[in-house]
C-alpha cells in the first residue's frame, strides 16, 4: 500500500512548511530579517509502462505509459531577497542599507561574517561594533572627544569636535556584495557566512556596482509580511489534513482487504 | 476458477494503483509547477479457453497530465518566474535537457541562472544565462527577454514538446520526441506557478476509489460464500 507512504511524505512536507512559517512569524520584528520560503518538488516516478513502448509490428506505440509518483520532498528553503522598510530611529550609529549589500563584521575567531542589521554601538575603545560586540571589518574607531559623527550615503564617516568647525574623516564603511545572496549560510544573530554557492564577497563603495546606499539614522525592518504568512499557514494546515485523510482512506481499504480472511 | 473473482481482482489492483496516483497528487498540492496526474483505465479481453466466452478485465492503461494553468503565487522574487499559457522552461541536466514549469531560479556563485538543484536554465539560444554581478535591476518581460539595468541581455528559452511528455522527479518532464520554441506564452516575473491539483476533485476521487474498493471486497466475499455453499450442497447429496 504505497499510498500510505506517499501521504506520509506529503504530511512531512506540510510540517516543514509550518516550521518555516512559524520561524518567519517569530522573526517579524527582527531587524533586516529576510523571510524564508519552503519549496517542494515531486519524487521519482515508478515506470510501469514506458511511454513509447512498441505495441505492434506496424509500429504503434504506447502514448502515455504508466508512471506512478512516489510523493514529495522539500527541494529548498530559500531566503527571499526583499528590501525591508527603513525605519527612522534618529540614532547616529544606526545604519540602514537601501538596496543590495551587507556590512562585514569580524568574528572573535578572525573569520568574516556579513549582516544587514546596522544597529551599531561604540565599544569601550570607541570602535564601531555590532550589538554582539563584533567589530566592523572596516575598523573604524571614533575618537573619545568626538561630539557627533556623520556617515554619508556612500559610507564616509566624519567625526565632529567641539573645538574645530570642520569635521575630520575617520574612515569609510564599505559594503559587501555576493553574486548569489540566497547561497549565504545563516549563522543566527542576523549574521551570514560565505559559502561555495554564494560566491566570493566583493567589497564595493556604497551606491556603486549595484549596491545600495547607506542611510544613517535608519534601521531596516523585518521583511516578513504577516498576512501572507498567515494565509500560507492556513494552506499548510489544510494540506496536512488532506494528506491525513489519504492515510485514513488507505487504512480503511487495507481493513477491507483483511476482512477477506 | 470463478471468472467473477478474476475480474474483481484485476479491478482491485487497478484501484490500489489509482489510490497511489490520488495520494501523489495530494502530497504534491503545494509543489510549484506540479501537474495533476490522471489514471486511465482500459478494458482488455482474456479468452478463458478455446471455444469459450472471453472475459473482459479492466486495467490501468495509461496516464494523462492535467496541463491546466496553475494559479500564480506572487512572491516578488527577482528570479521567481512563471509561464502563463503553453510552454516550459528548459533546464540542462546531466541526463539531457528537461522541461519544467517550476520557475524558482537563482544565481550560482558565478552568476549563472540555475534552478533549485543547481542545473543551468537555458536561454532561447540553448546556452546558459549569465547575469553580470553588478546588476542592480534585472527585469524579465512577457516574451522572456532579460534586461539588466535597462540593457537587453538575452532571452529565456520557453519550449513546447513535440511528442508526449514523460515525468521525471523534481517537477521535470522529459520530451523523448524533442521540443521546439513555444510561441503562445507569457513569462511573469515575481510569481511562481502553484500546483494545479484541485483538492476537492482529488478527495472526491479518493472517496470513490475507496468505496469502489470496498464494494469489490464485498463482491469477493459473497462470491466466496456462494462457492462455499455450492460445495456444501453438493457434498450433502
Amino acid at each position: 500500500m504505497k499510498s500510505l507512504q506517499i501521504a506520509a511524505t506529503g504530511m512531512a512536507a506540510q510540517q516543514l512548511r509550518v516550521d518555516v512559517i512559524s520561524n518567519n512569524i517569530a522573526n517579524m520584528s527582527t531587524a533586516a530579517y529576510r523571510p524564508r520560503v519552503a519549496e517542494f518538488s515531486d519524487l521519482m516516478y515508478q515506470q510501469y509502462l514506458t511511454p513509447g513502448t512498441i505495441t505492434s509490428q506496424v509500429g504503434t506505440v504506447v502514448p502515455a505509459g504508466i508512471q506512478i509518483g512516489t510523493g514529495v520532498r522539500p527541494s529548498t528553503v530559500s531566503m527571499q531577497i526583499i528590501q525591508g522598510s527603513l525605519k527612522e530611529t534618529g540614532s547616529d550609529l544606526d545604519l540602514g542599507i537601501d538596496g543590495a549589500g551587507f556590512l562585514e563584521v569580524t568574528l572573535p575567531s578572525g573569520e568574516s561574517a556579513y549582516t544587514r542589521d546596522g544597529k551599531l554601538n561604540r565599544s569601550a575603545e570607541g570602535e564601531m561594533v555590532t550589538m554582539d560586540g563584533y567589530p566592523l571589518a572596516d575598523g573604524i574607531t571614533i575618537p573619545t572627544d568626538a561630539k557627533s559623527i556623520s556617515i554619508s550615503r556612500d559610507g564616509e564617516v566624519v567625526a565632529y569636535f567641539d573645538d574645530q568647525p570642520a569635521g575630520q574623516a575617520i574612515g569609510s564603511i564599505q559594503l559587501v556584495r555576493f553574486v548569489n545572496e540566497k547561497g549565504l549560510e545563516a549563522m543566527g544573530d542576523n549574521l551570514f557566512r560565505e559559502t561555495a554557492a554564494s560566491g566570493t564577497p566583493t567589497q564595493v563603495v556604497a551606491g556603486t556596482e549595484g549596491s545600495g546606499f547607506i542611510r544613517q539614522g535608519y534601521l531596516e525592518e523585518s521583511g516578513v509580511d504577516v498576512v501572507k504568512e498567515i494565509s500560507d499557514l492556513i494552506e499548510a494546515q489544510r494540506g496536512y489534513e488532506l494528506n491525513s485523510k489519504v492515510i485514513t482512506a488507505s487504512d480503511e481499504m487495507l481493513a477491507a482487504t483483511t476482512r477477506l480472511r | 476458477m470463478s471468472n467473477a473473482i478474476y475480474a474483481t481482482l484485476a479491478r482491485q489492483q487497478g484501484l490500489m494503483q489509482e489510490m497511489q496516483v490520488v495520494s501523489n497528487n495530494l502530497a504534491n498540492s503545494s509543489t510549484t509547477g506540479y501537474k495533476t496526474d490522471k489514471a486511465i483505465f482500459a478494458e482488455y479481453l482474456v479468452a478463458s479457453g478455446p471455444g469459450e466466452l472471453s472475459l473482459s478485465m479492466g486495467a490501468l492503461a495509461g496516464h494523462s497530465f492535467e496541463m491546466e494553468q496553475g494559479g500564480l503565487n506572487v512572491t516578488g522574487g527577482q528570479f521567481d518566474l512563471a509561464v502563463q499559457g503553453d510552454g516550459f522552461f528548459s533546464v540542462e541536466t546531466p541526463q539531457g535537457t528537461r522541461l519544467t514549469r517550476a520557475g524558482h531560479f537563482q544565481l550560482s556563485s558565478e552568476g549563472t541562472l540555475i534552478d533549485t538543484i543547481g542545473n543551468n536554465v537555458l536561454g532561447a539560444g540553448g546556452g546558459p544565462i549569465n547575469i553580470p554581478p553588478e546588476a542592480r535591476q534585472v527585469s524579465i518581460s512577457g516574451d522572456g527577454t532579460i534586461s539588466v539595468d535597462g540593457e537587453q541581455l538575452e532571452q529565456i528559452g520557453i519550449v513546447t514538446a513535440d511528442g508526449t511528455l514523460m515525468r521525471d522527479s523534481n517537477t521535470y518532464f522529459s520530451a523523448p520526441g524533442g521540443f521546439r520554441n513555444a510561441t503562445d506564452f507569457s513569462v511573469v516575473q515575481g510569481a511562481l506557478e502553484q500546483s494545479n491539483v484541485s483538492p476537492v476533485l482529488e478527495v472526491a476521487r479518493m472517496i470513490e476509489v475507496q468505496r469502489a474498493y470496498e464494494a469489490g471486497q464485498t463482491l469477493l466475499e459473497r462470491e466466496d460464500q456462494r462457492i462455499g455453499q455450492l460445495i456444501s450442497t453438493v457434498r450433502e447429496r
